[in-house]
């Protein structure tokens, strides 16, 4: 069903990847049996219902959350095959993230936050490559701002700034537009969809959104832990249509 | 509501622990110390019942001089045994001895020790009014016997037949061991020694020919014990100067005496122990300022389905009620633990109370309890009115950064309550009541708390610099999250703060003190050698034995110097007693006016403030009564500053005096052409072989008089611990609510990158710059009343001070320590942050 492009353009994939919580009677699957893959340079999004299995899938591929059984890769590194040192440094070099809400640390000021994965790691960035995602996200003049002191908007930011910061394998978006307004969310669709084209990253975005959803080259369709299917070039109306047509 | 909040409380467990925690400590010290002097004071009652158990009357002198430290009462003479025994009603008395003996070991070093419990010399009778029942062997008789208490056979390895060196008032002996005895049922009463003496003997080794302290008299039925007192006092010569006292009386007294001296002890120990309480109070008062701030959301949900202000509040200080009712009944249970390792304690460094059973009063149980969940329910007002306040629509905020509105109000009204508790401080340096000390101390403190929100931000960021440089962005985070919260920061902190504070300045008062006495004795003891005992007035070095230093050979010239309780005027000091004939170049008076020379027996000397304070000039008289009653008028031959005591006399003065006079140091000066070697050797023939005192050479003398400080300071740094464990318990409870309420910040940083290591990292150094805020601040408030004490209390002014240097320096890396172990556990939790769920739990 899913066509795999050629490991090397792939950024990150799931392998007969499953999920169970609970046992016996209470058991849930929330990813069952699941293979996908992501291509490099390509902005994918992850689509489904409330527990479709979207939001586990995208924490196993991020090294978030360990599978039941299956194998998730980052690139060509199995994850199952890492310590938790290990998966921690994959996903301060490998892995960027932006989540709903709460995505900055309040002590530290919107350039801190950018670089946070890059201090982690006492490595230095490439200046030059920070100035141009910070140029991106056009917000150089409130770098010594606190979060407290930003609009939601500019909290995402600097949420997706930090993601990009370490030039990473793979950005993970969870709902990242979910708590803004309309015009905060196209703002930070639209930094995602030039950190694609512009820039060469690789981001998979976990979306409910259908507008949303339209702004990536490609969907990939859960429903009940399985693959329901994929698009690709989606626009608004053929997404809500072919939502329409999933359930049945 | 009531059920609701108890249903709250219980289901909150960890809280629940967490707040107990902190009374538990609190309240199980006060119990321990509580449970352990009513056990002794209960021990004491049935010794004593039991020791004077056959005793129906007792007579002693009616001369006495009450030093404040114990009373000492004149000898009586032995005629009067017989005078007693002659009375109708008497089956049988016998005198009695509690004077000066030490018994020197197999080894060559005295028994029992010089800080410790008495050394006494006694008389052993076979009479039934006898205090000691003979446990093996037989009473010693004539001049050459020995018996000792049980205790001291058994620590000395002594068994009948050895031979025993005692040293006592006029000298030391050898003697024969014919017996081992019990007091009373037990080997020893409280630690002390005990060589015993046939009458004649005891009497003309341990205090005068002639004389013993007292007699006890045993009736044989026909009259009640208060009817035999009478009927011996009136047999006795108004002369004789003697009193009968009924056993009852005796017994009442003598336990009284102890009380008297074990309430100092207790006292202590209860000041520590409300100490350690009121440090537990403010980790108490932290706990519930966090949680009402946690469940910020639980009470907007509360107001906003209707529950009142009043209701919200009160539902908070139910959970307080509950937490200190329990909290108390566990810390009064630990407590009984807590008294036994006192007990133990004690009988480790050599202060052997005797503590039979347990003696838990039922008063103690509920006033502890009481104290416990009152300051408990005190401790969490504020917290319950704030979170009353939270109005129903209170927003789902994300954990703000905290601020401190009016830092400069706070700031002046600290100052303000400061400079009152300075106030009361210094009255209370000048003689003012003991309650205003406390008011004092407790205003001191209340400043630096109101103070300490508006300085922890600044301060904690300065500290915090060095860890941000060298720790990269996890140092800087630490940093942050030590000034985020000043409130908190500054709470967390108090116990800290109060700690080292105290510990700065004890240390500070100790090193200044210590400073005092190497300059007195520098400036007074000229000689090469000094012979010392520690005897807190209580026997001491044998005049016999300073003569017998000054006539040898190797030695130019020896002087003995003694303490003595007498009346001086409407006073009852320890006064200083010298041999003026021989002290000259070796013990120098400070003089003022006049000289120490040529000191008559009918003349003293005063020192300078006091003779002041008494109007006394040279040329004055002054009224003198020494222990034996004999009175005299001395004339003021002159005045002096900077010596142990506030009046000097010759020692001629005690010539024909029943008064035990011993010399506490001799002071001894090299002949010329004899080496240091040789003189010490010689002079331990006579001091170190009979096991009499400590031979030291000046430098090491003066150190070792000064290092004395060193012993309070140990047992005032020991009883501080415990409000240390309690400061550290109240950073572990802290740092664990803030991980908590932090889930999801440290969720975030572990999905971007941070590893485990670096979030123990970061909750560490938080610790620790919080710990050394409250060090830092604490050393600061330490050294400032440091100052203000040794100021007020020494004429010397500023420069009496001595700042601890290398104690200051301890305090700080011991403050490290504290925050890196008091993190151990909250970073562990910390590491174990479940990130999806953390991130989820928007």
């Amino acid at each position: 069903m899913n066509q795999v492009p050629e490991s090397k353009n792939v950024a990150a994939r799931a392998e007969s990847a499953s999920k169970i919580y609970g046992s016996g009677e209470n058991e849930v699957r929330a990813l069952d049996n699941v293979t996908v893959s992501f291509e490099r340079g390509k902005f994918s999004a992850i689509m489904g219902p409330s527990g479709s299995g979207k939001s586990t899938l995208m924490h196993s591929l991020a090294g978030l959350d360990a599978l039941t059984s299956g194998k998730v890769f980052i690139g060509d590194v199995d994850l199952s095959t890492l310590n938790d040192k290990e998966i921690t440094k994959l996903r301060r070099e490998k892995v960027g993230f932006v989540f709903q809400s709460f995505n900055l640390i309040p002590t530290l000021d919107a350039y801190e936050n950018i670089t946070l994965p890059l201090s982690l790691g006492k490595r230095g960035g490439d200046e030059a490559w920070i100035t141009k995602v910070i140029d991106t996200i056009s917000l150089a003049d409130r770098l010594e701002h606190r979060p407290s002191e930003l609009s939601g908007g500019q909290q995402q930011r600097v949420a997706v700034a930090r993601a990009l910061a370490t030039r990473p394998e793979i950005i993970f978006a969870d709902e990242p537009t979910g708590n803004l307004d309309s015009k905060s969310g196209t703002d930070i669709l639209t930094f995602m969809r030039r950190a694609v084209t512009e820039l060469g990253q690789t981001i998979v975005m976990v979306t409910h959104d259908a507008v949303s959803a339209s702004y990536a080259d490609r969907i990939v369709f859960l429903s009940d832990g399985h693959v329901a299917g994929e698009m690709s070039n989606p626009s608004p109306e053929k997404v809500l249509e072919y939502l329409k047509h999933l359930g049945d | 509501m009531f059920r609701l909040s108890l249903k709250m409380t219980l289901a909150r467990k960890g809280r629940l622990l967490l707040t107990s925690l902190a009374i538990i400590l609190g309240t199980s010290f006060l119990s321990g110390t509580t449970i352990f002097s009513d056990t002794i004071n209960s021990t004491f009652d049935r010794l004593f019942t039991d020791v004077f158990r056959d005793v129906d009357a007792y007579v002693r002198s009616t001369d006495s001089v009450d030093t404040g430290f114990g009373e000492q009462r004149a000898p009586s003479p032995i005629e009067a045994l017989d005078i007693i025994l002659g009375v109708d009603g008497v089956s049988a008395a016998v005198g009695d001895m509690q004077s000066y003996a030490r018994v020197v070991g197999k080894d060559g070093e005295p028994l029992g020790e010089d800080q410790g419990p008495p050394t006494f010399g006694g008389i052993a009778s076979e009479s039934v009014a006898g205090l000691w029942n003979v446990d093996s062997g037989r009473l010693p008789v004539g001049s050459g016997e020995v018996m000792l208490d049980r205790a001291t056979a058994e620590a000395g390895k002594f068994v009948v037949g050895d031979k025993v060196r005692v040293n006592a008032l006029s000298g030391s002996r050898e003697f024969t061991l014919v017996g081992v005895a019990n007091y009373g049922d037990i080997s020893s009463p409280g630690g002390a020694t005990f060589a015993l003496f046939d009458q004649p003997t005891a009497s003309e080794f341990l205090l005068k020919p002639g004389f013993v302290d007292a007699f006890l008299v045993q009736g044989d039925g026909t009259l009640s014990d208060e009817e035999l007192a009478e009927a011996i006092d009136a047999a006795l010569p108004k002369s004789a100067k003697l009193e009968t006292l009924t056993g009852a009386e005796i017994t009442e007294e003598t336990t009284s005496q102890i009380k008297t001296v074990l309430g100092f002890f207790t006292a202590f120990l209860t000041a520590f122990s409300f100490i350690a309480l009121g440090i537990g109070c403010f980790v108490i008062y932290n706990v519930f300022s966090i949680t009402a701030a946690q469940r910020q959301r639980e009470s907007a949900l509360l107001r906003a389905i209707g529950a009142s202000r009043r209701q919200v509040t009160i539902s908070l200080l139910v959970e307080a009620l509950i937490v200190g009712l329990l909290g108390s009944i566990i810390g009064f249970v630990s407590g009984i633990g807590l008294s036994r390792l006192l007990s133990a304690l004690l009988n480790a460094v050599g202060l052997e109370i005797p503590t039979t059973g347990l003696t838990i009063a039922t008063n103690a149980v509920t006033r502890i309890v009481l104290i416990g969940t009152i300051i408990t329910v005190l401790s969490a007002i504020l917290p319950a009115l704030r979170s009353g306040r939270v109005p129903p629509l209170a927003a789902m905020r994300d954990t703000a950064l905290d601020t401190v509105p009016k830092l400069g109000r706070r700031i002046v009204v600290g100052l303000i309550l400061i400079a009152l508790g300075a106030i009361g401080l210094l009255a209370a340096l000048n003689g003012a009541r003991v309650a205003i000390l406390g008011l004092g101390v407790l205003g001191v403190f209340a400043g630096v708390l109101v103070i300490g929100p508006a300085i922890s931000k600044p301060v904690a960021m300065l500290l915090g610099k060095p860890v941000a440089g060298l720790r990269g962005v996890t140092g800087s985070m630490s940093r942050q999250n030590a000034a985020r919260n000043p409130k908190r920061t500054a709470r967390t902190a108090a116990p800290v703060l109060i700690g080292v504070a105290l510990v700065t300045a004890f240390t500070a008062l100790a090193a200044s003190v210590k400073n005092e006495i190497r300059e007195t004795i520098g400036a007074s003891f000229r000689g090469d050698f000094a012979l010392s005992v520690n005897s807190r007035g209580f026997g001491g070095i044998p005049t016999s034995v300073t003569d017998k230093i000054k006539d040898l050979p190797e030695v130019d010239q020896a002087t003995g110097v003694g303490f003595i309780a007498a009346k001086v005027g409407d006073e009852s000091p320890f006064i200083l007693v010298f041999d003026p004939k021989t002290a000259g170049g070796l013990y120098e008076f400070e003089m003022i006016e006049g000289a120490q020379t040529d000191l008559g027996d009918d003349e003293i000397l005063v020192e300078t403030d006091k003779a002041i304070e008494k109007n006394l000039v040279v040329g004055s008289s002054v009224q003198i009564t020494l222990i034996d009653g004999s009175s005299k008028q001395l004339k003021v031959a002159g005045t002096y500053k900077n010596a142990y005591g506030n009046y000097a006399v010759s020692r001629e003065l005690f010539a024909d005096s029943t008064s035990p006079l011993f010399d506490s140091f001799v002071y001894i000066r090299v002949a010329s052409g004899v080496d240091d070697d040789a003189a010490q050797k010689a002079i331990s023939t006579v001091s170190s072989d009979l096991g009499i005192g400590t031979l030291e050479s000046r430098d090491a003398y003066i150190d070792s008089q000064a290092a004395q400080v060193d012993q309070f300071l140990a047992l005032i740094y020991g009883l501080l611990f415990l409000s240390v464990i309690i400061a550290i318990v109240g950073i572990i409870i802290t740092l664990l609510l803030s991980v908590f309420e932090r889930k999801r910040e440290i969720g975030l940083l572990r999905a971007v990158g941070m590893t485990r290591s670096q979030v123990r990292m970061m909750v560490r150094w938080e610790s620790v710059i919080t710990s050394l805020f409250g060090a830092v601040t604490g050393v600061v408030l330490g050294i400032l009343t440091g100052i203000v004490i040794v100021v007020s209390l020494n004429d010397a002014g500023f420069s009496a001070f001595t700042l601890p240097i290398a104690n200051t320096v301890t305090i700080l890396i011991g403050a490290f320590i504290i925050g890196v172990v008091a993190a151990v556990f909250p970073a562990w939790r910390a590491t174990r942050t479940e990130i999806i769920s953390a991130i989820a739990s928007a």
